[in-house]
């Protein structure tokens, strides 16, 4: 079968999804997978046979002809696009269950199969027009997905400031291309390489696909919509469709000449949508939303490989950019693999207890061992440690930093710090995710909700068995998922066609290994040594303090402190306290939050005042027929002035 | 086969030598104070002893309460393996080998602090929030000294990335790392290692709840680290591998030894610092090594 074939079959199991899903979820779950299947075949194809896969239609549809193409660079996301949808699929059928959500558990499946579907059309688009379209599509069934619980309050205001961001990156997109429509002559994409002219453009693409990615600070609607949404859509949203957004930006780069500029700029918001993001993600106390921030951390890994990548290609394509793109392209999978198994460990968190308040948790691992391990690995791999995949594709960017610092090449200034930022940024990860599974699987639980959680079922661990082990995979065996990187380099940058793996890549590969067989035999070493000298229970050392209770316990808050303090200039936290006082304190309490910075202190504040101005601008329309007709006279005197005077025919 | 009987000698002198150090250190303490100390194979006995030992467990620990030590030093043991030994290079060396250090110190870290906030104490809390926040600056430093290696010897891979500037840049080099050794290694004025008082404690307070083997395997762990850390230093500071195979060897136990004395000195002339001023120092350690990114950048455009 040609990928052709494949994606029809996929488009028809999705359509038939959103069609016949809402009664019959075996149904649905069974088209769900083929389609996820059959489009993850047909990625594999390409990637294969290095051959695109073009169609054109003979029919038009809304005046133009339809024009798919799945090369190598659409096939990386049309990839994790069939993964995380298949296991996302079987996911929701225990975590969004009819039984437990009746109202929404049916317009979930359909809004779901609607996402896909979009998703893929975007993805595979290659006409402006239809871009547009499937973009327009998946942006509002992503609003649906996001606000299936809408009875909560939060939950709609979260789905309604996605919705206008969403709509702002819409507008971007429009004008985007519509001026390369306008400027080429027809709305078909493809290679522009020869249109100089074009350059500016990608400004425009920069914003819109930018705001879709979550760039810092174009972040604003993501950790809420994240946090808000089922677990099952924070992690399709996180894995595949903020990726789209990186789509977009490479697609875009790899198509049109971009401005000189553009490979700095987008290596500086690179740089700082990291630090910030995980800055952000350490002041949180709800675990969703600091998983949310460490996505935005995540883009900006992506955003400096690809920022290098086109600084390099503008500097005579030099070969350092071959292994910032790559572990870019790397890491838009790696990310997608890993923060959607966090997510579903999240969401089967959530599932147990009823909230992702992390103070309110603690001491899961008893009740849900499969989830506490799994979230462990997933948290193991986003810190980019040895031997996961996160730990391959940050070696390839750090890589191609160093070599852009040796050959003392243009980009040699921006290497430095982005090297520093990164690996402080790896730092402040691992001390973000020690305190999330510290606070939340380990020590005692601190409220009786956490005390009743229960493990899942088979329906939710499967999936998350199942990222869990592609995330082992890529970072044990990495040369085998490298020829994809490759030709989606190439598609990128045809002067980089044939991208050989570089010779480390594979002895990473065997250290790996090597490290994952003597960390097993170790363990299992110190643990019959333990069992055999004998093992006894005991109270936690409390300093000789007799009866410690779980309240004592260090929390979230308190061991991000040393770090939130440092940040406290962008994160701006807000701190209720009553401290104790006198002989005989009555009560005494101490609360912090951390607000989204950004909206409450730039956006909101632009926001009101754009309503002042138009509220002053409101005061023209009153309602007096007089001053109307006072209007009209004075705008046709406007006119004929300028007709008379102004030059024109 | 020769290579694997190679690899298994290395590990070898690695986990042999290691536990050298911290009684070294001790006598050198001992020494100042006009105390006779400890022996200096102290750990060596101790860690025999706890080898043997039963487990008291917390009642709250899970399986990764075992688990986090045992990767913990496993990931120090590979990471070990990487450093070059003087003449006789590393056990495996690759392009980007340096950054597989550094995630492997990264992967020690994750692992302790993980197994220390097992027990849900809130002195552990503490011991592993302050490890994980303060190593975000002494990874910075570390990662900046790499730059400035590897933009003098125009290299990412460990064997020929060792070969140090001279002059001023070794000298804030030297400094940089040094003060990294203390912080990353726990040692005054970080933290105290002798300290009795939990609240004040660092890597200490992570280990409270841990006895019996698991204990061992920590101990025994942080001397590796300890060890790495002072050859690193070593190698990174002075042209040891460009001298003759015997004379490098002995150079590079003379300038271990001789540093290992110097922290026993620090140790015993300095008072700890607040923990205010930790970031302070690292980021003067980062300041340090940044200077010396510069020197060999100003060296290498000429």
């Amino acid at each position: 079968m040609t990928p052709g074939h494949l994606l029809l079959i996929a488009a028809v199991a999705m359509f038939f999804g959103l069609l016949g899903g809402r009664g019959a979820p075996r149904l649905w779950l069974t088209a769900m997978l083929v389609g996820g299947i059959a489009a993850l075949l047909a990625a594999i194809q390409v990637f294969v046979s290095g051959a695109q896969w073009d169609w054109r239609s003979e029919f038009s549809v809304c005046g133009e002809p339809l024009h798919l193409r799945l090369d190598a660079m659409s096939a990386v996301f049309i990839a994790l696009l069939g993964a995380l949808g298949g296991a996302g699929s079987v996911y929701s059928c225990e975590y969004w269950s009819d039984k437990a959500h009746p109202r929404s558990a049916r317009a979930g499946r359909m809004w779901w199969s609607a996402q896909l579907l979009s998703l893929g059309l975007v993805l595979l688009s290659s006409n402006g027009l239809h871009f547009l379209i499937a973009w327009e599509l998946y942006a509002v069934s992503s609003y649906f997905l996001i606000t299936l619980d809408r009875q909560k309050r939060e939950v709609r205001a979260a789905g309604w400031l996605y919705l206008a961001a969403s709509h702002v990156a819409g507008l971007f997109l429009f004008a985007f291309f519509a001026m390369l429509a306008g400027r080429t002559g027809g709305w078909d994409l493809g290679p522009m390489r020869d249109h100089a002219e074009l350059a500016p453009l990608f400004w425009l693409a920069l914003f819109g696909f930018g705001i879709k990615a979550g760039m810092f600070p174009l972040h604003v609607w993501l950790p809420s919509a994240h946090a808000n949404a089922p677990s099952h859509v924070s992690a399709i949203m996180s894995g595949v469709s903020i990726k789209v957004g990186i789509y977009g930006l490479v697609r875009f780069s790899g198509w049109l000449v971009v401005p000189a500029a553009a490979g700095w700029v987008v290596a500086v918001l690179g740089v700082i949508s990291a630090v910030l993001g995980v800055a952000f993600a350490l002041g949180q106390h709800d675990l969703k939303r600091l998983l949310a921030y460490h996505s935005i951390e995540n883009i900006g890994i992506i955003l400096i490989g690809l920022g290098f990548a086109m600084i390099a290609a503008g500097h005579g394509n030099a070969a350092w950019g071959r292994l910032a793109l790559a572990g870019a392209l790397l890491h838009v999978w790696n990310h997608g693999l890993f923060k959607s198994l966090l997510f579903l460990g999240a969401g089967s968190v959530v599932h147990a207890t009823g909230t992702r308040e992390m103070s309110l948790l603690g001491g899961l691992w008893r009740a849900m061992p499969w989830t506490a391990g799994l979230f462990a690995l997933g948290a193991a791999a986003i810190c980019g440690l040895p031997p996961l995949n996160g730990f391959v594709s940050e070696w390839l960017v750090y890589l191609g930093l160093f070599d852009s610092l040796i050959a003392h090449s243009a980009a040699a200034r921006a290497a430095v710090p982005a090297v520093v930022l990164l690996a402080m940024t790896g730092a402040l990860a691992l001390a973000c995710f020690i305190k999330a599974c510290g606070v939340v699987f380990l020590g005692a639980a601190r409220t009786n909700a956490s005390a009743r959680a229960h493990e899942c079922g088979p329906m939710m661990r499967g999936p998350m068995l199942a990222l869990a082990g592609s995330c082992v995979a890529i970072g044990l065996a990495p040369l085998v998922f490298w020829p994809a990187v490759a030709r989606a380099a190439s598609a990128w940058n045809p002067a980089w066609a044939g991208l050989e793996a570089p010779p480390s890549l594979g002895t990473i590969g065997v250290a790996n290994v090597a490290l994952t067989v003597i960390a097993i035999a170790a363990v299992s070493l110190l643990w019959r040594r333990t069992r055999k000298n004998g093992l006894r229970r005991a109270l936690t050392w409390d300093c000789g303090y007799a009866a410690p209770s779980a309240r004592m316990q260090y929390t979230a808050g308190s061991f991000a402190g040393i770090i939130t303090e440092w940040f406290a200039w962008i994160l701006r936290p807000l701190r209720h306290r009553q401290i104790p006082d006198g002989a005989f304190p009555a009560d005494a309490s101490f609360e912090e939050h951390t607000p989204e910075t950004v909206l409450e202190q730039l956006i909101e504040p632009a926001g009101a005042g754009a309503l002042q101005v138009a509220m002053v601008a409101r005061r023209l329309q009153h309602g007096r027929l007089q001053a109307y007709l006072l209007y009209i006279v004075l705008g046709l005197a406007a006119l004929a002035a300028v007709v008379l005077f102004g030059g024109g025919r | 086969m020769t290579a694997f009987l190679e690899i298994i000698l290395r590990l070898a002198v690695w986990l042999a030598l290691a536990p050298l150090l911290p009684g070294i250190l001790n006598k050198t303490k001992a020494w100042v104070a006009g105390r006779r100390g400890p022996p200096v194979l102290q750990l060596y006995y101790d860690l025999a002893r706890l080898w043997r030992k039963s487990v008291v467990l917390s009642t709250l620990a899970s399986p990764g309460f075992i688990a986090g030590p045992a990767v913990a030093w496993v990931a120090l043991a590979a990471a070990a393996l990487l450093v070059p030994l003087g003449p006789a290079g590393g056990a495996l060396s690759f392009k980007g080998d340096v950054l597989l250090l550094v995630y492997l110190l990264a992967a020690a870290r994750f692992c302790t602090a993980w197994a220390a906030l097992e027990a849900g104490s809130s002195f552990e809390g503490m011991g592993a929030a302050r490890e994980v926040s303060y190593a975000v600056l002494s990874e910075a430093a570390l990662i900046t000294a790499v730059l400035s290696l590897s933009v003098q010897s125009g290299s990412v891979t460990l064997g020929t990335m060792l070969t140090p500037p001279v002059g001023a840049g070794a000298a804030l080099l030297a400094a940089g790392l040094f003060a990294v050794l203390l912080a990353e290694n726990c040692r005054v004025p970080f933290d105290d290692p002798n300290t009795h008082l939990e609240l004040t404690m660092i890597h200490e307070a992570m280990a409270l709840d841990h006895s019996g083997p698991p204990l061992a395997v920590i101990l025994h762990g942080a001397s590796m680290k300890l060890l790495l850390f002072l050859v690193l230093l070593s190698e990174a500071v002075l042209p040891i591998r460009q001298l003759p195979a015997f004379t490098a060897s002995a150079a590079l136990a003379g300038t271990v030894l001789s540093v290992t004395v110097g922290v026993g000195l620090v140790e015993s002339l300095l008072a700890r610092f607040s923990f205010r001023r930790v970031p302070l120092l690292l980021t003067t350690a980062f300041l340090l090594c940044l200077f010396a990114l510069l020197l060999a950048w100003k060296g290498g455009a000429q």
